[in-house]
């Protein structure tokens, strides 16, 4: 067990130096979060007017509280589409032959794009923070909340990441990785990201109702307007696994099959 | 600066057509019995094969592409699973010692492999870490490694930013940072220019002196005439025929004679037409009753014959078609090559390349 966590530092390491080492990758985690954000905020600022948003917002009826859980795990949808294709590209130029010629368990091979994918989500998470704070929200919890926030986004992130690798272990191309990777989009929608699910047609409340991201999107928002909400941390810490084992099992299966 | 070659050194050796293996007990450092791999579609590409490596040999496979070279060495390097038969790398099964087996073997793929957004340091550290090794230890290894293969200037650059050569020497390099007892080695100086290719050489016969064990695959003759201790000639998924380059090339006893049959730069005003076709089915037949002529083979500009000893066969040869209507505008004679020996042994050559070492008289 500790071969395969130090083999998945080493390989996390290198995946993660692969991308900041392209400017380009930590400037955008940075940015498009920021943006993402501030454009919602602003567009959306007076839908808690409605009259069933009920006390949704920030404790001070601010939109930007309420909607900040949903834009982290938004961008992680973002993180998470590219991490298929760098496994992809280290299949077709042969990196994956040469790490699997070396005594380094197949998985760990695996576990290794999932360690800067978890950075990748933190950091994220944290520019909206940031950004929230700045605009005027308030985290209840303080900084260990804070904290709280940005672990369950990694994690979150690692689960979702089955939705990029599968596709990309299976069809063996970018182009269809991108692509049914978007598939999943709808499904962010499809939770409590936007309004409170009073706000909801019926038909969407029972889809909501089953929504990993729902259990993950209303755990940090707890942590974010109301305090330590242990029931609603434990329900998104159970939906992250569910999610994780679900997509995870079928990414080991394509794998060993691409392996074999 | 050029390697000394294999055959120079006088192997008498033995010429075998695959054999089957000894009982196990045996202490070779590769052993493979009756090797199957269909691929999924139905590619048989290796068929049965089978062979022995020793310990400190240089073994080469040559063959065309698509031989059955890559998927065998893929199987011993543990990266794919035959469909039947068996291998063993230093003793160990690699499908059920599979782990064990890497520890031990190093394997350049055929393409350069390498990470272009680490350094050269941080490429040879990561696989010398996924071998176990850590601190001092790897430190020194990889500095070591470095230096042999000249890349201590750049090694704190970015491995994408290296030149073909450098980036070929970083990829053999991290196949032997944890010092593997065999070096598995896929097309090794693919793509790169005779210069580089001589200085790898030097350097594969560097490594094999110093103890290990190797197996290279190849399509290029010159490579598996100046590397390889002994070859085993591959086709169509078997191996045809094994031995040493020497014991290769005098076994098929065969020299080659080409005779032009159209004038140099084409027929000039006052020489007759010339049908070639017509012309080289009338010395076929005419030629195909002697039994110092072992095969018959088109050229462009004619003909070429493999005959057991040209020095005494040429003027025979001459008699033979000195008829009406057909001249003989130039005569070659060429010792066998390996891609001669392919020749013999499969009905085709390796690439549609001359053999080398022409001895030409023209008239």
């Amino acid at each position: 067990m500790t071969t395969f966590a130090a083999e998945t530092w080493y390989l996390g390491l290198r995946a993660w130096r692969r991308f900041y080492r392209v400017p380009a990758n930590p400037i955008s985690i940075v940015l498009y979060p920021l943006i993402q954000l501030f454009v919602f905020s602003q567009l959306f600022k007076d839908i808690v007017q409605l009259p069933g948003f009920g006390d949704g917002g920030g404790g001070d009826g601010s939109y930007l509280a309420y909607l900040a859980p949903g834009q982290i795990t938004f961008t992680v949808f973002f993180a998470v589409s590219w991490s298929g294709s760098n496994l992809l590209y280290d299949y077709r130029n042969g990196m994956l032959d040469k790490l699997r010629a070396t005594p380094v368990g197949r998985y760990a091979i695996l576990a290794g794009e999932l360690v800067p994918l978890f950075l990748e989500c933190m950091i994220m998470g944290g520019a909206i923070l940031v950004l929230s704070l700045l605009l005027g929200a308030r985290i209840a919890t303080g900084v260990p909340g804070a904290i709280g926030v940005l672990l369950l986004s990694g994690a979150f992130g690692v689960a979702w990441a089955g939705t990029s690798f599968v596709p990309a272990l299976l069809t063996k191309n970018e182009q269809a990785t991108g692509t049914l990777s978007i598939l999943f989009f709808p499904i962010a929608f499809m939770s409590t990201a936007f309004v409170p699910v009073a706000l909801m047609p019926d038909w969407l409340r029972v889809v909501n109702d089953w929504n990993p991201i729902t259990f993950v999107i209303e755990a940090m928002r707890a942590l974010m307007t109301v305090g330590f909400d242990w029931g609603a941390i434990g329900r998104a810490l159970v939906a992250i696994a569910a999610l994780g084992l679900a997509l995870h099992s079928i990414t080991l299966w394509a794998f060993r099959r691409l392996t074999a | 600066m050029m390697a000394p070659s294999r055959s120079a050194r006088g192997e008498p050796g033995a010429v075998a057509t695959p054999a089957l293996p000894a009982s196990s007990g045996s202490t070779a450092t590769v052993e493979v019995d009756d090797l199957v791999k269909v691929y999924p579609g139905g590619n048989r590409a290796v068929d049965g094969i089978s062979f022995r490596v020793d310990r400190g040999e240089f073994l080469g496979f040559l063959g065309p592409n698509g031989a059955g070279k890559t998927t065998t060495i893929r199987i011993l390097a543990t990266l794919l699973r035959p469909t039947s038969g068996r291998a063993r790398v230093a003793g160990l099964d690699v499908v059920a010692s599979a782990a064990e087996v890497r520890r031990r073997i190093g394997f350049a793929t055929q393409t350069v492999t390498i990470d272009q957004m680490a350094t050269g340091r941080e490429n040879l550290a990561l696989i010398g870490r996924l071998h176990g090794m850590s601190g001092r230890d790897l430190r020194t290894r990889v500095d070591q490694l470095l230096e042999l293969m000249t890349l201590t200037d750049v090694a704190g650059k970015l491995a994408g930013t290296y030149s073909g050569g450098m980036r070929r020497r970083l990829d053999l390099a991290s196949a032997l940072v944890h010092q593997p007892e065999v070096l598995f080695l896929d097309e090794p100086t693919e793509g790169l220019d005779p210069q580089s290719r001589l200085a790898l050489w030097d350097e594969l016969l560097r490594i094999n002196r110093a103890g290990t064990t190797m197996v290279l695959t190849t399509h290029y003759m010159e490579e598996a005439d100046r590397l390889c201790e002994r070859l085993a000639i591959i086709d169509h998924g078997t191996i045809v025929v094994e031995g040493t380059p020497t014991a290769l090339k005098r076994s098929i006893g065969a020299d080659t004679v080409s005779l032009r049959l159209l004038p140099i730069g084409g027929a000039g005003p006052g020489d007759e037409v010339i049908d070639l076709r017509t012309v080289r089915a009338e010395i076929t037949r005419r030629l195909e009753g002697l039994d110092t002529v072992s095969a018959v083979e088109e050229t462009d500009e004619g003909i070429r014959l493999s005959v057991r000893n040209a020095d005494e066969i040429a003027p025979e040869l001459l008699r033979q078609i000195d008829i009406d209507g057909i001249r003989v505008y130039g005569l070659s004679m060429v010792t066998p090559s390996l891609d001669d020996v392919f020749l013999h042994h499969t009905g085709h050559r390796i690439r549609a390349e001359e053999a080398d070492q022409v001895i030409s008289m023209g008239w």
